[in-house]
């Protein structure tokens, strides 16, 4: 064997070692760097927010133009169908169009020129609008994987009991039969809003909902005990101390936002023991949490370690309400 | 490939990580350029191909954002290579256990295609040190010394893993030699 053809192909050439790299080489890496998320340093800010209007501007105007209001739809497996009409190879979905797979069929849509849902078996979705600045689909049921490239509340999820708002991520989001969602994300952001609540979930943190009910956010790896706890908190009504005792200093995530859901009498307990998990910064007291003081509720997220609310806040400040 | 290939040096590294983490995306998108084929060749040998390219911009998005957290830039191939074997574990830990259907299944007997899909599935059942090394130099091209100065692995380990890999190889193929 040539050692040196096999370091560096100096040398006399191998005969089988170039017959590999000939039938191996049509597998080499021939992709293009990703669209990266707009997510604008802290200090760039005013940068972020010229960067924001121009997107919207130009959002606007392709909105004016009139973008074919259809998806592309790919069949994986199966024989998942587009209202009536089983996809063959390819087909486009309309607004107002329902995709369905059945138990053994899977489909893969373009969102516009966004991003990617990837819809798994026994998945019924509909589409219901598709705008420059607005795409929004209805999760009936099943579950989808979502890969969205875009200004951040640009996508949204309607499920039966709560909204799914793209914040530049990839997730996936399961609905069952009972319109009982959880959503999970891989990378990036996703926001869930119910009636004016809201959750922010970070990657390697899920999120459940019950219609009527949207869930507090919490990390993967948290403890059984403490997801057990969480779960009867959000939806039987569990007393919120049982949270509080099987938190760790990571959990601090599913308190602050326990910070705006529990009841008044539990509120000074939430503050003591997320004070004890991540001591609150300048301009957070413990009187001003317990009116539920936005401002300190923000000041507190910073110290959390995770990106600055600011970005976040920015950008739903120039977007559509969620309908 | 050019055996005098010039190898990126940390300081190319350094310099394009300090504008990235400004905001910078060409400085990114030379990082990307100068790492993909081994971020693309480390998922292609642990997880399946119709997976890969999507992992590579995940891998990266996910670079993207953790770029403040790397503390030392000159070791930006060995983290950047931690991060895509964990993502490669994480997208077995998630995915649900299935018979991958390779496409050669579909492919007709003794084609090119079936040839080169039964060389990258030979490649793939390696042990791991040798499908990756020899996955980076067969199929994306990389010499030996490019692939230690972007694994973080020591040249006398690349050079090991692709004589002791090329060796495995040739017997699962039938050459034996």
């Amino acid at each position: 064997m040539s050692d040196r053809y096999l370091w560096n192909k100096s040398g006399e050439p191998d005969p089988e070692i170039e017959r590999l790299e000939r039938l191996l080489g049509r597998f080499q890496h021939r992709g293009a760097p990703p669209l990266l998320p707009r997510r604008i340093p802290f200090r760039h800010r005013q940068l972020a927010i010229a960067a924001s209007i121009l997107v919207t501007v130009s959002a606007a105007w392709l909105a004016t133009r009139g973008p074919r209001p259809e998806w592309s739809v790919a069949l994986v497996e199966g024989a998942p169908r587009v209202g009536s009409r089983a996809i063959v190879g390819s087909a486009w979905l309309g607004e107002g169009e329902w995709l369905e797979t059945g138990a053994a069929s899977r489909a893969s849509m373009r969102v516009a020129s966004i991003g990617q849902v990837d819809v798994e078996p026994n998945t019924r979705l509909r589409l219901d609008k598709t705008r420059a600045d607005e795409h929004r689909i209805r999760l009936e049921r099943g579950s989808i994987t979502a890969m969205i490239y875009a200004p951040a509340r640009t996508f949204f999820v309607n499920t039966p009991s709560a909204t799914a708002v793209d914040l530049g991520c990839r997730y996936s989001l399961d609905v069952d039969e009972q319109g009982a969602g959880l959503l999970r994300v891989i990378l990036g952001w996703v926001g869930f809003e119910h009636r004016g609540l809201e959750s922010f979930i970070p990657e390697g943190a899920l999120c459940a909902t019950r219609p009527g009910r949207l869930g507090t956010p919490y990390y993967e790896d948290s403890s059984e005990a403490f997801r057990a706890a969480l779960r009867r908190f959000d939806f039987e009504q569990g007393p919120v101390t049982e949270v509080l005792a099987e938190a760790r200093r990571r959990d601090a995530l599913t308190l602050w936002h326990l910070l705006m859901r529990a009841e008044p009498s539990g509120i000074g307990r939430v503050y003591d023991k997320m004070a004890e998990l991540v001591p609150p910064p300048p301009g957070v007291t413990r009187e001003g949490m317990l009116r539920r003081d936005k401002r300190m509720h923000d000041l507190w997220w910073d110290a959390l370690g995770l990106e600055n609310i600011e970005w976040w806040r920015k950008w739903k400040g120039l977007a559509p309400p969620v309908k | 490939m050019n055996p005098t290939l010039e190898l990126a040096s940390g300081s190319e590294d350094a310099r394009d990580i300090a504008a990235a983490r400004g905001g910078d995306q060409a400085a990114f998108a030379a990082l990307y350029h100068r790492y993909a084929r081994m971020v693309h060749g480390m998922l292609l040998a642990r997880v399946p191909r119709e997976a890969v390219d999507d992992l590579v911009q995940d891998v990266f998005l996910m670079v993207y954002r953790r770029l403040d957290s790397l503390r030392d830039p000159g070791a930006f191939g060995g983290w950047l290579a931690q991060i895509t074997r964990n993502r490669a574990h994480d997208y077995h830990r998630r995915s649900p256990q299935s018979q991958e259907l390779h496409e050669h299944m579909l492919i007709a007997p003794a084609s090119e295609d079936r040839l080169a899909e039964d060389a990258l599935e030979a490649v793939r059942n390696l042990p791991e040190a040798y499908r990756e090394t020899l996955i980076l130099r067969l199929v994306e091209g990389m010499s030996g010394a490019e692939i230690a100065e972007r694994t973080g692995l020591t040249p006398a380990s690349v050079r090991v893993n692709l004589h002791r890999g090329m060796k495995l190889l040739r017997e699962k193929l039938g050459g034996g030699r």
